[in-house]
C-alpha cells in the first residue's frame, strides 16, 4: 500500500517530534497502541494542531497507559467514564479540540451508557476506540466484543456469548461521524484521524488493535488479509446509514474500513445551545461575579 | 401573640401549593419574618395529604414550631390526617359540605374546644361565578379572616398571582372577599409595625444563586429529591446568564462533567442526594489523586435506599467525609439557610480552587424548601478566588511545577492551553509533571504531598461559631439546620448556648475544646439516629457528650423537641 503521509511529514518532522516522549514505553512489542499513538501525532502535525489547540482524554486500561508518553495536556480518567469526563471539558473550552480514547471493556460494558448519550447529544469529541477485542491490562480477559468460541482468562471454556458490532451499535443511534480502521495500516488511521479532527460533533473513529499477547486471533496479518477500504467501492454513499450498517455488518470475510458515515446536518452539543448563539467567549473564560437582583 | 403557626393541608397537586404560596408571601408582604415548609408524601397526585406549615412573626425566627394556631383543611382525607394537630383553642378552619358526614371530627372539636370557621366554600364560590378550582380562594379569604388580618393584604397577593389571567382574577377576587366575608374574626396576632427589608426565598434556590453569582458557567445534573429544584432554576435562568445548562444520563457522568469542566478552568457545579452521591464517589476520588477541584452538593433526605424522598435528615455526614476510595483532603460544609447557602457555595468554590480539592456542601430537605425571610443578599462580598497561576508568570512555568513537591502541599495549578507547560492530570500515582511512577520513594512523597493538604486547609478554614453566650447551663454542638432550632431556643432562653459548625469537616478543635472546657452540659443536637458528628466530636474532644438529642423519622427538629430536652436536662 503506498504510503500518503510519510512525505508530506518530512518537512514537519520537529513538530512531531515535539510529541515524543523519552520516557520508557510500557506497552507490548507489536502492541497496536504504538501505531495508534504514531498515527495521532502525525495528524496533529498534519491539520497544523499546536500543543496546546487540544486535550487528551484517556480512559483506563492499555490504551490508558499512553497517557503520560505523549508530550502533550492529558488527563487519565477513571474506567469507563472518559467520554463525561470529555464532554465536560469540551464544554467548558470549546475552543480547544477534545480527543477521548478508551478500548472494548470501558466502552462496551463499563461506561455503555456514556456512549449512547455521547452520541445523542453529538459532543465536540473525536474518539478513538481501541478494539483489541479483549481486557488487555487485567490480563486477557473476555469483553463484549471478543468473539464467540475464544478462550480467555476466566472463560477457560471458550466465550459462549454472541459478541457485539461496535459500528453497528453506534450506527443505530443516528451518530454524526464513524470511521474504521485497523493497527496495521497507520497511515490509513492518520487520514481517518485527520477526518475525525475536522469533525464538530462526535467522531466515533473504532481501531481493530493488534493485542500480540492476549489475542492472539486477530492479529494485524489476519486484519490486513480481510480488510477492504470503502474508498474502493464504486457506489458508496457514507451519507446512507442503512448502506453504512449493510456493510460494517461482516466481521469475518471482508471487513469494511475507511470513513463509513456522516451526518453533515446533524447539530453538535454546541450548536443547539440557543440561549448562546452570538456569544463568542468560552466558558473558561467567563468566571467572574453576574449580578443576581434579576433573578430573585 | 407574636407568632402565628399556620398549617394549610390538602392533597398534592389539587391547589395546596398555590393556597400556601400565596398565605405565605401575603404575610411576609405585611413585614412578618416567615419561615414555611412543605410536607408531603413522594408521589405526583397524592393519596394521603400534605400540608404547607407557615411561621410568621414581628420577630426574626429560623424554625418551625410543631404546634399550630390555625389549620386550613382542604379536603375531607386532610381533615382526618391532620386533626389531631388541633388543640385547645386552636382554630379550625374548613368548607365542607355535607357535615353529617364528618360528625366524629366536629364532636371532637367541640370537646376539644377547638374553634370552628366554616362556610359552605363550593356554594360561595359557585354563586360568585367560580368553578371547583375556585374554592381555595373562598377558604383563604376565611382563614385571612379568622386571622384577623385586613383584607386588602391577601387580595394584593392574589392579583399579583394571577395578574396574567385577568378574566379568571375577576371571579377569584369575588370568591376571596366573600369567604372573607362569611368569616369571623378570631385570633388576634401583632402585626408589624414597619416593613422589613427582607427576601423570601428558599435554600436551594440560594444555592442557585450564590453559584451563579460566583460564576458557575456550567451545571450539570441528574434529577434526585430533594436536589432536582437547584437544576430546575438553574434551567430557568439559562436565558440570562448564560450557563450551560446539562441534565446528564447518570450521577457518574454528571461527577465527571463536572470534573472535565472544572479542568478545563470554567466554574461547573453539580448537586444531588445521598443515593447519586454514591454513584459520584469514584469521581470525587479521581480529582483527589490529580488535584483538580471539585465542589459536589449533596441535598439530605433520609436512607438507606430509596428511604424518605421527600423528608429530611442529616444521615449522609459519614458519606460526604467517609466515601471514595484512598486517603485524600475533602472539605465538608453543612449549609442552614439561604444567607448560608449563598454565602458557603461561593466559599466552596474558592476553597475548592485555591487548595485544588474536592468540597462537599452539605443540605437538607428542610432547608432545600424552606422558604424564609432573610436580609437582601450582599453580592461581591466574598471575591472569587481561583488560586490560578496568571499573566506573565504562566511563561516561567514548568511541567514539574503542577505537581511539585511543596510543604503545605499545594503546587501550581494553571488551565491546560494556557501556558507552554502542560502537564500529565494523572488518575495513576505521578510524579511532579504526573509522569506515572511506581518507585515506592516518589509514590510515597506523592502521596503525602496531597495528604498535608488537610492540614493546610485545616488551619485555613474558619472556626465554629457560638450562639448564645460564652457559657450556658445546657449546651449544644451541632451542624445544619439544627441551627435555626438552636437560633429561636436560644433568644427565648438566656441559659443555653450552641456551638454551630459551617465548616464540618476537616473538624477545627481549639473553640471546640474550649467551650467543652467553659461548659458543663454539652449535648449534641443531630438529625440522625448514630450521632455522626457527636462521634468526631467525642474523637477530637476526648470527652463524651452528656446527651444526644437525635431525631430520624423524617421530621426535622421543631422548637419543641429542644424546649422538652431542656427541661429533662437542665
Amino acid at each position: 500500500m503506498k504510503n500518503t503521509t510519510l512525505g508530506k511529514l518530512e518537512k514537519k518532522s520537529r513538530q512531531y517530534e515535539d510529541y515524543e516522549t523519552d520516557k520508557i514505553i510500557t506497552w507490548c512489542s507489536n502492541c497496536g497502541n504504538y501505531s495508534i499513538q504514531n498515527a495521532l501525532k502525525r495528524a496533529f502535525v498534519l491539520e497544523g494542531y499546536k500543543p496546546n489547540d487540544f486535550l487528551l482524554c484517556y480512559d483506563v486500561g492499555c490504551s490508558g497507559n499512553g497517557s503520560d508518553k505523549i508530550e502533550a495536556n492529558t488527563v487519565h480518567g477513571l474506567h469507563g467514564r472518559v467520554l463525561s469526563l470529555a464532554a465536560g471539558a469540551g464544554i467548558a473550552n470549546s475552543k480547544m479540540k477534545i480527543i477521548a480514547e478508551a478500548g472494548d471493556g470501558a466502552t462496551f460494558s463499563e461506561g455503555v451508557n456514556h456512549l449512547v448519550h455521547a452520541v445523542r447529544n453529538n459532543y465536540p469529541i473525536m474518539f478513538i476506540f481501541h478494539n483489541n477485542e479483549n481486557y488487555g491490562l487485567t490480563t486477557g480477559q473476555a469483553s463484549a466484543l471478543t468473539r464467540v468460541g475464544t478462550k480467555m482468562n476466566a472463560a477457560p471454556e471458550g466465550v459462549n456469548v454472541e459478541p457485539l458490532n461496535a459500528c453497528d451499535f453506534v450506527l443505530s443511534l443516528k451518530p454524526s461521524f464513524v470511521a474504521r480502521s485497523y493497527s496495521g495500516d497507520p497511515d490509513h488511521i492518520t487520514e481517518m484521524l485527520r477526518k475525525g479532527l475536522k469533525h464538530k460533533g462526535f467522531a466515533f473513529i473504532e481501531i481493530f488493535q493488534a493485542c500480540p499477547t492476549y489475542n492472539r486471533e486477530t492479529p494485524d496479518h489476519w486484519f490486513a488479509q480481510r480488510v477492504k477500504d470503502i474508498k474502493d467501492l464504486k457506489k458508496y454513499d457514507k451519507s446512507d446509514i442503512w448502506q453504512a450498517r449493510k456493510i460494517i455488518q461482516d466481521l469475518e470475510n471482508e471487513i469494511y474500513i475507511g470513513h463509513i458515515y456522516e451526518d453533515k446536518n446533524r447539530k453538535s452539543f454546541a450548536e443547539v445551545q440557543d440561549h448562546r448563539k452570538g456569544v463568542k467567549t468560552v466558558l473558561r473564560d467567563e468566571v467572574k461575579h453576574y449580578d443576581i437582583n434579576n433573578l430573585i | 401573640m407574636s407568632r402565628i403557626r399556620i398549617k394549610i393541608a390538602g392533597e398534592s397537586g389539587a391547589g395546596l401549593l398555590s393556597a400556601g404560596e400565596i398565605v405565605t408571601r401575603a404575610l411576609k408582604n405585611m413585614g412578618f419574618y416567615i419561615v414555611a415548609d412543605r410536607e408531603y408524601p413522594s408521589l405526583i397526585k397524592a393519596i394521603c395529604g400534605s400540608c404547607f406549615r407557615i411561621n410568621a412573626s414581628t420577630e426574626e425566627i429560623f424554625s418551625l414550631d410543631e404546634e399550630i394556631d390555625i389549620m386550613l383543611t382542604i379536603n375531607r382525607s386532610s381533615m382526618y390526617e391532620y386533626f389531631d394537630d388541633l388543640k385547645k383553642g386552636s382554630v379550625w378552619v374548613h368548607g365542607y359540605e355535607r357535615l353529617s358526614g364528618i360528625n366524629d371530627l366536629l364532636k371532637k372539636a367541640e370537646k376539644r374546644g377547638v374553634r370552628e370557621v366554616h362556610s359552605y366554600a363550593r356554594e360561595i364560590a359557585f354563586a360568585n361565578g367560580g368553578s371547583i378550582l375556585m374554592i381555595n380562594m373562598v377558604l383563604i379569604g376565611m382563614l385571612w379572616k379568622a386571622m384577623g388580618f385586613e383584607y386588602k393584604y391577601i387580595a394584593s397577593e392574589v392579583k399579583e398571582q394571577f395578574k396574567s389571567k385577568p378574566v379568571l382574577l375577576a371571579i377569584d377576587l369575588k370568591c376571596l372577599k366573600a369567604g372573607y366575608d362569611s368569616a369571623e374574626k378570631q385570633l388576634e396576632f401583632a402585626k408589624p409595625k414597619k416593613k422589613t427589608k427582607t427576601i423570601l426565598l428558599n435554600g436551594n434556590k440560594a444555592l442557585a444563586l450564590g453559584g451563579i453569582h460566583a460564576g458557575v458557567r456550567a451545571y450539570f445534573a441528574y434529577p434526585m429529591s430533594p436536589s432536582s429544584s437547584i437544576l430546575t432554576y438553574f434551567a430557568n435562568y439559562a436565558r440570562k446568564t448564560g450557563c450551560v445548562v446539562k441534565q446528564a444520563e447518570d450521577e457518574i457522568t454528571v461527577a465527571n462533567m463536572t470534573l472535565g469542566a472544572m479542568h478545563m478552568g470554567t466554574r461547573a457545579l453539580a448537586a444531588t442526594s445521598g443515593g447519586g452521591f454514591d454513584l459520584m464517589t469514584e469521581t470525587v476520588s479521581l480529582a483527589g489523586i490529580i488535584e483538580t477541584p471539585l465542589v459536589l452538593i449533596i441535598a439530605q433526605r433520609p436512607g438507606p435506599g430509596t428511604g424518605l424522598p421527600t423528608w429530611t435528615a442529616q444521615g449522609d455526614l459519614n458519606l460526604a467525609i467517609f466515601s471514595s476510595h484512598g486517603e485524600f483532603p475533602k472539605v465538608v460544609i453543612a449549609v442552614s439557610n439561604p444567607t448560608d447557602c449563598f454565602d458557603l457555595i461561593q466559599h466552596a468554590l474558592n476553597i475548592a480552587e485555591k487548595y485544588q480539592c474536592v468540597v462537599i456542601v452539605l443540605t437538607e430537605k428542610v432547608i432545600a424548601e424552606t422558604n424564609s425571610t432573610v436580609p437582601p443578599f450582599k453580592q461581591k462580598k466574598i471575591p472569587i478566588e481561583r488560586g490560578l497561576v496568571t499573566g506573565k508568570a504562566l511563561q516561567k512555568l514548568k511541567n514539574s511545577d503542577r505537581y511539585k513537591i511543596t510543604k503545605n502541599g499545594i503546587s501550581k495549578r494553571w488551565l491546560p492551553g494556557k501556558s507552554k507547560a502542560y502537564y500529565f492530570a494523572n488518575g495513576d500515582e505521578h510524579w511532579e509533571d504526573g509522569s506515572l511512577t511506581e518507585e515506592a520513594k516518589e509514590s510515597g512523597e506523592m502521596y503525602a504531598k496531597r495528604v498535608r493538604k488537610i492540614e493546610t486547609i485545616r488551619k485555613a478554614l474558619p472556626e465554629p461559631e457560638i450562639i448564645g453566650p460564652k457559657k450556658a447551663k445546657i449546651s449544644f454542638v451541632g451542624w445544619g439546620n439544627s441551627k435555626n432550632v438552636m437560633l429561636d431556643i436560644v433568644q427565648k432562653n438566656k441559659d443555653v448556648n450552641y456551638l454551630h459548625f459551617n465548616y464540618v469537616w476537616p473538624l477545627r478543635e481549639n473553640l471546640l475544646k474550649k467551650f467543652f472546657a467553659n461548659n458543663k452540659n454539652v449535648n449534641l443536637i443531630e438529625c440522625n439516629a448514630t450521632g455522626q458528628f457527636g462521634s468526631l466530636v467525642e474523637a477530637a474532644v476526648h470527652q463524651k457528650f452528656k446527651k444526644k438529642l437525635l431525631k430520624a423519622n423524617g421530621r426535622p427538629f421543631f422548637t419543641e423537641d429542644v424546649e422538652n430536652f431542656i427541661k429533662k436536662n437542665k
